[in-house]
């Protein structure tokens, strides 16, 4: 297992996407200190409450990164599946005797490891940026490390999938795109954009079905957001706080993606053990 | 100990759209013993990788089974003991070559020490390759690339060893060597799966083959029966031979063969002594007799085209 994890982390390097994924983080990075340096920024620091404008640069750095950096997680990662199924390199790898279980595992892993270093690096670099200009260390941060790293696992068990049945990283993509940028994002609003709409209830049982067995990246977000913050989190139900006009997270829907991811890759090690090559 | 064994193997491909079936492997039933050389023949499509992909667990049968070393092949574990090069392989370009080894070296099971490392070390020596072990394989060309796989393919210390064209793209100087390195296997004991368009190569080192047209075994036995043509001898003489006697050969046999200085008859070993008998009595030297065989192309392409009767023995 850990020659594949290796080599995993090895093809990941040798690919020229790997390159553009770590310069765009040094970006970020290098952005982050620029604007932790001016004046106008120090001189709010100095002044306000800094666990409360810290929280909110966080949260705030979460929301408008969080789609992104997954998402680019996919796309340098989605080659893995097809790369290792061309002819010529299956046929050497599957005559080992490993099984296709531990083979796709390991392929799994070496990519959520690889990603997840990743985002280590990005996300423990703003924090240190932030928490050493500042003076304020909350911890509660670098949470958004494992939660990102969970949301990715999941949407990239999807990738797996579709590479095993389409030989394609383009069309995996695709698929992650629309369920990121566009479906679950719809999912999650049903309750206040669409269900006043369509009343209909066999509709809106079919609506609300998609949303619980679908992965919920968005929701992810929202319960990264209150572990920083220190807000509740509901167990079972997402709620509509009307004082904050906002929708109070619940864990049930990290525990129902996680579900989704673990169906997902149990279906790809299915698919795979079965498939002649 | 059979290394090897089929029972009933068969395989189809059914496309999804067009509903067509393709009989790649027809009930297929062999096996192939401990430290032999086998050589499996048969034109495009025949089926050859097909059953290799079979025995390695890469393809599944439709029906029959298979098994190595006594275990199913559907269990990973029946390849702890195999080595494989399959015809166009690819290795990752982004890997050197001493890389390429440590990592399939580490997915045969070996562990990544000291004794892995004197191994590779050994190979690339072995195949000349030595000075490029910190290359990227991508720079490598299709012979070296070869003799990596090779190598890829023997480090473990396989006891049984598929090769699928070994010795494509490789020079006659490697192609030589590489069939030493084949002998010397065989001496120690390997077994060897060989698919091979080069008849000659493969006449020249297999114990046995297998003849393979379109899913079924045409042919199978050891190199130097099948090759044998019964009956037929050639006699060369070193001076040219009259009208009168080649009217005496003929008597003899009617249907002899008879050239400047040459003599061929099929009426077996009573045949041949009576046209040696003859020759001496006419005074004339025979060079030579020898019983006439066919080379492997020439079987192979009778076989195919369904010129000879099956004369399978096992």
């Amino acid at each position: 297992m850990l020659a594949i994890i290796k080599n995993t982390f090895r093809e990941a390097l040798a690919k020229k996407i790997f390159i553009g994924y770590y310069l765009f983080y040094v970006i970020v990075i290098l952005v982050t200190i620029f604007l932790v340096n001016v004046d106008t920024i120090e001189g709010v620091i100095d002044m306000v409450d800094k666990k409360t404008i810290i929280q909110q640069f966080e949260t705030g750095f979460i929301a408008i990164s969080w789609s992104l950096i997954i998402f680019f997680s996919i796309i340098s990662t989605a080659s893995f599946i097809p790369s290792m199924l061309e002819k010529g390199t299956i046929d050497l790898i599957l005559s080992k005797p490993i099984s296709r279980t531990k083979i796709l595992i390991s392929k799994f892993l070496g990519a959520v490891i690889f990603v997840f270093i990743s985002i280590v690096f990005l996300l423990g670099s703003i924090w240190l940026i932030v928490s050493l200009k500042s003076g304020y260390w909350d911890v509660r941060f670098l949470a958004a490390v494992l939660t990102i790293t969970l949301t990715y696992s999941v949407m990239y068990s999807i990738v797996i999938l579709f590479g095993l049945i389409t030989n394609s990283s383009i069309i995996s993509i695709l698929v992650n795109f629309f369920l990121i940028f566009v479906l679950c994002p719809i999912l999650s609003v049903r309750e206040l954009v669409i269900f006043p709409i369509l009343s209909d209830s066999t509709v809106q049982f079919i609506i609300n079905f998609f949303y619980y067995i679908l992965p919920k990246p968005g929701e992810i977000k929202d319960i990264t957001n209150a572990i920083i913050t220190g807000d509740a989190i509901n167990i079972w139900k997402t709620s509509l706080d009307t004082e904050a006009q906002s929708l109070a997270p619940s864990w049930m829907s990290m525990f129902s993606s996680v579900l989704f991811g673990a169906v997902m890759l149990a279906g790809s090690v299915y698919y795979f053990s079965k498939k002649d090559y | 100990m059979n290394v090897i064994e089929t029972n009933s193997l068969s395989k189809q491909y059914i496309s999804v759209f067009s509903k067509q079936t393709v009989n790649a492997l027809n009930d297929f039933t062999f096996s192939v013993q401990q430290g032999e050389i086998f050589g499996l023949l048969g034109p495009n499509g025949a089926g050859k990788t097909t059953l290799i992909k079979i025995l390695l667990g890469i393809t599944f049968p439709t029906k029959g089974q298979a098994k190595l070393f006594g275990k199913d092949v559907k269990d990973y574990t029946a390849r702890q003991k195999v080595g494989y090069l399959p015809e166009n392989h690819r290795f990752p370009g982004y890997l050197t070559g001493e890389q390429v080894l440590r990592y399939y070296g580490e997915l045969s099971g070996l562990k990544n020490d000291s004794q892995m490392k004197e191994k590779i070390d050994w190979y690339l020596t072995l195949m000349n390759l030595g000075q490029w072990r910190n290359t990227k394989v991508r720079k490598y060309s299709k012979g070296m690339l070869q003799k990596l796989g090779i190598a890829q393919a023997l480090l473990s210390d396989p006891e049984l060893i598929f090769l699928d064209e070994p010795t494509d793209g490789v020079d006659p100087i490697g192609r030589k060597e590489i069939r030493d390195i084949l002998l010397e296997l065989r001496a120690k004991g390997k077994t060897i799966f060989l698919n091979s368009h080069l008849l000659s190569e493969v006449e020249m080192i297999c114990d046995r083959v297998a003849i393979l047209n379109k899913g079924d075994m045409v042919l199978n036995g050891s190199v130097d029966v099948i090759t044998k043509t019964d009956n037929v001898y050639e006699i060369q003489t070193d001076s040219s031979l009259t009208m009168e006697l080649k009217s005496k050969i003929l008597e003899i046999d009617p249907d002899a063969g008879a050239g400047e200085n040459e003599i061929h008859t099929s009426k077996g070993i009573t045949g041949l002594n009576s046209i040696i008998d003859l020759l001496r009595a006419s005074n004339i030297n025979i060079i030579s007799v020898k019983q006439k065989t066919s080379t492997l192309e020439d079987l192979f392409i009778n076989v195919i085209r369904k010129k000879i009767p099956d004369v399978s023995n096992n």
